[in-house]
């Protein structure tokens, strides 16, 4: 088996923690791949850092064993190959591709088999894949889910969770430590309105201890963490997207005349000043 | 392929509203600082430069009122001034006196556009050139909200072209709002409005009148957009809860299986 660099460094800068330096944060999160390909091509020195650490949209690929769909993304990866969650093999296949072990991968098959349940109920189609690998004091993994929908030609949504956690085990307890990120891409096309996109991430961490009875424990705990955790995130996205995003153009814009809002306060101010006396 | 001067100017021309000198600095400037040249120059955004000492308020930087040697011009202040890209800030003002065989109509345009656009943007900037060898009547409006500190800043920019050598005509140009969120995260919101107005009179009046209306329903229909997308696609990407109105039992769906079949009790 390879010591494969797929195998995060828990120690590493997690993926939300950027500086306030950097100009993936500044810059359009709609473009993010195409910026990302610009920075390394101007500063070589970067790329290992910046692909590590930058959260893309996820990509599908289909198992050639289970002709199931899964997702990609650097934590199954083995130099240019992919693990297959259904089947655990490499695409294309490897001889020595680092794989969990075997407790860890019976833990995997089953958060497989449990977020799929999770996906169906959620996301209602999409795709899902969990991956685990083995730690010194415990085991991590990344739990991923992805949708795109097409309602109509003019408009578009596309949907990434990223859930990366480790459980790190104590005496009849783990502790959890859960970074997640969604990524949230929004486009809208109509005669009145034009093009309108809004797109982005966010990210969020969270960490707990909790009880851990059997093995069995590990998943529901993951999964009740996974669910409250993406329950809390599809709430912000919902006020910044559409609360923050709306707030903001009015405060850009006002649609009454200006005027009419200053006399309005000016009136207010002199009914309380009046009040008062 | 294209050049580092070329993707590092790229970064300068998608900088969101208010951060321009933040993606300069990005990395010590090696990115789009140093790298880019005269990207400013290059990029031609239409941006607002900041106060001098010479200016009472903010005035527009774009193609449409740059002369040469980075100097642009004012119509209304009738005052020509130099920029500096990198600071967003101007300096060395002269009086500017405005060549054009339509000076009479952007005179009134600006009155008249001043007048619509103090009543609907609580912070911008707006300018009314002649273009084109004076063939074409540019009316730039840019208003800029930033509130880092609450890890926001948004912009509002409309831009109309009126070609004059034929008029009445029709006002095309476009609106754009950009708005930028970044407190944990990174959020955008980028939209572009193709506008295209027929002019039924040569009257300043009318003309920003029609624009006016043109803005109202473009602010109307962004506003609707927000509440359709968000009961719309957005719904249809993750449920707020399972069609159950139940939370998943996680002990029943697939993980109990694991404690029978797979390690039989104790985990480790």
């Amino acid at each position: 088996m390879t010591l494969a660099m797929t195998i995060p460094d828990p120690n590493a800068t997690p993926p939300h923690a950027i500086g306030d330096n950097d100009l993936l944060r500044r810059l359009n999160p709609r473009d993010t791949k195409t910026n990302l390909q610009a920075i390394t091509t101007i500063v070589p020195d970067l790329t290992e850092d910046l692909l590590s650490s930058v959260d893309q949209p996820l990509e599908i690929r289909r198992c050639p064993q289970t002709n199931r769909d899964y997702l990609l993304c650097d934590y199954n990866r083995d130099g240019d190959s992919y693990r297959s969650p259904w089947s655990n093999e490499f695409d294309p296949p490897l001889e020595d591709g680092t794989v969990p072990s075997e407790r860890v991968r019976k833990l995997e098959l089953a958060a497989n088999e449990s977020f799929d349940v999770y996906r169906e109920l959620y996301y209602e189609g999409g795709v899902g894949s969990v991956y685990f690998w083995d730690l010194d004091d415990g085991f991590a993994g990344v739990i991923l889910l992805k949708k795109g929908v097409t309602p109509g030609s003019q408009s578009s949504g596309e949907w990434d969770s990223i859930h990366v956690f480790e459980a790190t085990d104590r005496a009849r307890m783990s502790h959890y430590k859960l970074t997640s990120t969604v990524i949230l891409h929004l486009a809208n096309k109509t005669e009145a309105l034009g093009d309108m996109d809004l797109s982005g991430n966010m990210t969020r961490q969270v960490e707990v201890d909790l009880p851990v009875e059997s093995d069995a424990s590990h998943v529901a705990n993951v999964g009740r963490l996974v669910e409250d955790m993406e329950l809390k995130m599809r709430n912000l996205l919902q006020e910044v997207y559409f609360g923050k995003a709306k707030d903001v153009v009015g405060e850009l814009r006002s649609l009454g005349p200006l005027s009419d809002a200053n006399r309005d306060r000016e009136t207010q101010r002199e009914m309380i000043m009046s009040m008062q006396k | 392929m294209a050049s580092t001067v070329e993707l590092a100017s790229s970064f300068i021309e998608g900088a969101p509203p208010g951060e321009l000198a933040d993606v300069v600095a990005a990395h010590n400037g090696e990115i789009a600082g140093i790298k880019s040249g005269g990207g400013y120059a290059r990029s031609r955004v239409v941006y607002v430069c900041g106060e001098a000492d010479t200016f009472a308020g903010k005035v527009i930087v774009s193609g449409f009122n740059e002369l040469e040697d980075n100097r642009y011009f004012d119509p209304e202040s009738q005052t020509s001034f130099e920029v500096d890209h990198t600071t967003q800030t101007a300096s060395a003002a002269q009086s500017y006196a405005l060549e054009s065989e339509h000076a009479d109509l952007i005179k009134s345009l600006l009155k008249s556009f001043g007048v619509h656009a103090r009543e609907h943007y609580p912070s911008c900037s707006y300018g009314v050139y002649p273009i084109e060898n004076d063939t074409v009547i540019a009316i730039v409006l840019v208003a800029n909200r930033y509130s880092p500190n609450n890890f926001w800043n948004g912009r509002f920019r409309a831009i109309y072209q009126l070609p004059v050598s034929s008029l009445p005509s029709a006002l095309t140009g476009n609106i754009h709002v950009d708005v930028h969120y970044y407190e944990d995260g990174n959020v955008a919101l980028n939209t572009t409005k193709p506008v295209n107005i027929s002019i039924p009179s040569v009257s300043a009046e009318s003309i920003v009148s029609r624009i006016a209306a043109t803005e109202r329903d473009y602010q109307e229909a962004l506003n609707r957009a927000f509440v359709q997308t968000s009961e719309g696609v957005f719904k249809g990407l993750r449920r707020q809860l399972p069609i159950t109105r139940q939370k998943v039992e996680w002990e029943k769906v697939g993980g109990y299986r694991l404690g029978q079949d797979i390690s039989g009790g104790k985990g480790r």
